[in-house]
């Protein structure tokens, strides 16, 4: 059946990319709408004003991906946040009836539903965003922000009933180094945390737009103390980190 | 009255000053040209009286000679005025280049090198257009209908392939060397023998000089060092080649070297030349493990980059990607590997040998296709040595102003320009040809170097190259949608090289030469095309070259590239570029264009082994963009007009000229306008917001 596309407002389309799914090529599709209100977000006219922009049907996407087949057999979902819509998981099957492989970028906002997809084999891989130390979520994503819920799905993912990935994006003046740490200590556990340079371009608070990203080396220091942090023991996931001295998110 | 009367004193080409004396006028007359002593010595005469006449105190042997000529022209003699030309240059010219750089060639540093470089390649090109070609292929090319490339070394060939075997066979034994050096017994000496000989042949082509299979032929010298000593001498070899900037006119030797992680096929069951030149019992399959220790480690040092980082320009590594390469143990991580590199510096080159067909690259993009004679010098390898001896290009847009929207004349003028060509390449394959008779005593006396029982230029193997500037333009002009816009235009564009490559057959079968189709550099051949065209073809060909008109930043598309500047899907492009590599012969390339995005190595493994398998693409390469800094030497990541790291504005920018990396600062203006427009596939690497909110 169908998904109806009101029920999952696709915002934007990328046929080829190659940076959204690590280490394959993989198509992107954009969903309308967020719960969150993070200042440094270079995303803003898809979270704050996501009925502006022209939905793309889903059948339109469904024709790119089969033209593509023999060459991108991934897509990546996010937005915006994806698992505010209902037709996330709808959309998912379908995709998953195509042979697609699937990855979910999300805040961690709404644990039942990764959990949900993941249990009914919809999710191959989970990209989470730590805003910051989840104490002062509110500071971080500019809204007030139940907690207990974003616990719940870092714990959730940490049990790694799919690949996953957590990610974190420094501000400077928002974040201090020791934030960074902070969050690094909470997920210790995890297999694999990406740090990545804030970008100031299109921000949501236009103010940050003035802000200049952390020099290179400057947040090269920041990742190495960050994997100090880290739990991790094969010496492999250790160079993964170090060696990604410019994510492109 | 008498000569001497006249009291002047010329001042000579050779540097004395002498008494005026007419009979030197004549005399020359007689010897330059046809025509008989009277009519000479009237000419004399009459020259004579007008020097006297001026009242002129100052006379030089090229005033004298250029009043002769007014004095031929005047009497009708007009071939005699051809053959008394005097080549040469404006003092204003000279005094700009040797203040200013060359923009022609971004290969060419600024400096006195250089400028003599420029200098003699003015002459050589203007003596070879009055003297080398007839007067309608110069015509065409002073016009722009056709490009003649590299006129200015019109006594080279063009641009040569070969392999290391040669020299350690045959040591290092040029023709009227100051010594000779027998074959190397030792690694580093094998490799100052490759740098010297290249930087040898670097003086007798005109442009790349390309090494076959270069970690093979490596391979048995490599035997019992160890892995840092190994890298060593990949760095030795790299930082060798990309530091030669102090041979011919200061150019860096414009070198590609070949590299195979499998041992090809045809190399499996050769027998191995090791140190001293000897045989070493063991044949090249039996190497594998040495020859994949050096690509790896030569692509260690490409990842590290020069002193501050920043890519290598030369040699240029092109890997050969095959269907045994899948079938080899390793080549996966090879390929993430060699995948970082393109990712991060964009060195790599990616060269597509499919099916059965084993192929030698040797130059930007030309790479031949190995047939079955070929594969019987793979046995004794240091028979492999291939070149071209000229490229000539066609303005296709021009071609299509010109026919109006009619198909049968627009083919008909493709034919017409394609026959011209081939005149071109006849003509100076006898002009070499007679260079080459000469000889060991001749000015190409290490072409002819005999020591395997023929020249080292094997000249009735070589190839004459025919490349094509802009048929995405004049799909355009004729059918009103480029190349990107629908199907229909593709299929068109596609009907023009069948045509062509068809025309290359008939030569071949008609004139006994071998013609192949290559896509041009043409790094300033596509701006001259698109000036030429302004100037001749306005107002219809204002809309359709490419770039900034207001700014002359202007040029037309490469080849049979799409529109730089169009949003396509990299897929797409390579899908849809590779369409027409099976009908150029010699080669071709689709760019993609990265910019600031810096993929990872899985990715774009991911795309090389879909591109091999999926398209008919011959060959890709990845381009990034870099800032380098001139206070810091350090260097980052895309264009930018200050330093990341320490603000300064003092700033170079470095990406890929056509087929070779250089700084941006010394590129002509047609490119500068390309540059502006290559769409950089943000899209697809890197600002996925943006695109989200623009839908």
């Amino acid at each position: 059946m169908l998904c109806k596309d009101y029920d999952f407002p696709i915002k934007g389309f990328i046929d080829t990319s190659f940076i959204d799914w690590k280490g394959q090529l993989s198509s992107v599709i954009f969903t309308g709408g967020c719960n969150f209100r993070c200042p440094y977000c270079h995303n803003s006219s898809i979270v704050l004003h996501p009925e502006r922009i022209e939905n793309v049907p889903f059948k339109h996407i469904a024709g790119h991906l089969r033209k593509y087949k023999h060459w991108v057999e991934r897509v990546v979902i996010t937005g915006g946040e994806p698992t505010l819509n209902k037709g996330l998981s709808s959309i998912a099957g379908q995709l998953k009836n195509e042979g697609i492989k699937i990855k979910l970028d999300t805040n961690g906002s709404s644990p039942s539903v990764v959990k949900g997809l993941v249990n009914d084999g919809l999710i191959d891989y989970i990209a989470m965003d730590m805003k910051g130390p989840i104490e002062q979520y509110k500071r971080w994503c500019g809204v007030g922000v139940d907690t207990k819920k974003i616990e719940e799905s870092i714990q959730f993912i940490l049990e790694g009933n799919v690949d996953y990935e957590f990610r974190m994006t420094v501000v400077p003046f928002l974040h201090r180094e020791e934030d960074v740490y902070a969050v690094a200590d909470y997920i210790r556990n995890a297999k694999k945390f990406f740090i990545q340079e804030f970008k100031p371009n299109n921000t949501l608070n236009p103010a940050f737009s003035h802000i200049k990203p952390f020099s290179p080396e400057k947040m090269q220091k920041i990742r190495q103390n960050a994997s100090n942090q880290l739990n991790i023991t094969s010496q492999d996931l250790q160079i993964k980190i170090l060696a990604c001295p410019e994510p492109v998110y | 009255m008498e000569t001497t009367d006249l009291n002047l004193f010329v001042r000579t080409s050779e540097e004395t000053i002498l008494d005026w004396d007419r009979s030197k006028i004549s005399d020359a007359l007689v010897r330059e040209t046809l025509i008989d002593s009277d009519t000479a010595n009237e000419v004399s005469r009459e020259v004579e009286k007008m020097i006297r006449k001026s009242g002129i105190k100052v006379v030089t042997a090229p005033l004298i000679r250029e009043l002769v000529n007014a004095k031929l022209i005047e009497k009708g003699l007009e071939s005699s005025r051809r053959m008394h030309t005097r080549l040469g240059m404006p003092i204003y010219d000279v005094d700009n280049l040797i203040l200013h750089p060359n923009k022609e060639n971004a290969n060419v540093p600024h400096g006195p090198e250089a400028t003599n470089l420029t200098l003699a390649e003015r002459i050589k090109k203007e003596y070879a257009l009055l003297s080398v070609f007839s007067q309608d292929v110069s015509d065409a090319h002073m016009n722009g209908d056709i490009h003649l490339h590299d006129l200015g070394f019109i006594d080279r060939p063009y641009c040569s392939g070969q392999s290391l075997e040669y020299i350690k066979k045959f040591g290092l034994n040029l023709p009227h060397s100051l010594s000779m050096a027998n074959p190397a017994k030792h690694p580093e000496v094998l490799l100052a023998h490759l740098i010297k000989f290249s930087a040898a042949l670097q003086s007798n082509f005109a442009g790349a000089i390309g090494w076959d299979a270069i970690n093979i032929f490596f391979a048995p010298y490599l035997e019992g060092m160890s892995d840092d000593e190994v890298k060593q001498l990949a760095q030795m070899l790299i930082f060798e080649f990309s530091q030669q900037a102090v041979a011919r006119g200061g150019q860096a030797i414009f070198s590609d070297i070949n590299i195979y992680w499998e041992i090809p096929k045809h190399f499996v069951d050769t027998p191995a030349i090791g140190p001293g030149g000897k045989f070493t019992g063991k044949t090249y399959g039996e190497y594998e493990k040495e020859a994949q220790r050096f690509a790896w480690k030569l692509f260690e040092i490409y990842k590290e980059g020069d002193g501050s980082g920043r890519p290598f320009f030369f040699p240029k590594p092109i890997v050969h990607i095959t269907e045994k390469f899948f079938h080899t143990p390793g080549h996966m991580d090879f390929l993430y590997h060699i995948s970082d590199v393109a990712s991060d510096k964009g060195n790599t080159y990616f060269v597509f040998d499919r099916g059965e067909t084993a192929k030698i690259s040797e130059c930007c993009r030309l790479s031949f296709k190995l047939e079955e004679s070929d594969l019987l010098d793979a046995k004794e390898p240091w028979r492999m040595r291939y070149c071209a001896l000229q490229n000539v290009s066609l303005n296709l847009p021009r071609i299509a102003y010109l026919a109006h929207g009619d198909d049968a004349k627009l083919f008909n003028l493709i034919s017409e320009r394609f026959e011209l060509a081939v005149k071109a390449h006849k003509e100076k394959r006898s002009f070499l040809e007679k260079l080459l008779s000469l000889g060991e005593d001749g000015p190409l006396s290490l072409l002819t170097m005999n020591r395997d029982g023929m020249p080292y230029l094997r000249f009735n193997l070589a190839s004459h190259l025919i490349g094509m500037v802009g048929l995405n333009e004049m799909v355009q002009i004729h059918t009103g949608e480029e190349l990107h816009d629908s199907r229909k235009a593709l299929k068109f564009g596609l009907r023009i090289i069948a045509h062509m490559n068809l025309l290359t057959d008939k030569i071949k079968r008609k004139e006994g030469i071998k013609v192949v189709l290559e896509q041009t550099p043409a790094e300033s051949t596509s701006y001259r095309f698109a000036r030429l065209d302004l100037r001749y073809f306005s107002p219809a060909s204002g809309s359709v070259v490419k770039g900034d008109i207001a700014s002359g930043e202007v040029y037309y598309t490469n080849s049979t590239h799409l529109n730089v500047k169009n949003h396509i899907n990299p897929i797409e492009r390579v899908t849809n570029e590779g369409i027409f590599h099976p009908l150029i012969e010699a080669g071709s390339i689709s760019h993609v264009w990265l910019g600031e995005a810096q993929p990872s190595k899985e990715a774009i493994a991911d795309f090389v082994i879909k591109t091999f398998k999926h398209t008919t693409n011959d060959q890709i390469a990845f381009s990034p963009e870099f800032t380098t800094c001139n206070k810091c030497n350090r260097t980052s990541r895309g264009l930018s007009d200050t330093c990341t790291y320490c603000g300064s504005g003092d700033v170079d920018g470095i990406t890929r000229i056509t087929g070779y990396f250089t700084k941006v600062s010394s590129w002509n203006k047609g490119k500068l306008g390309e540059l502006k427009d290559r769409y950089r596939n943000n899209e697809f690497f890197f600002e996925k917001q943006e695109k989200a909110v623009n839908e």
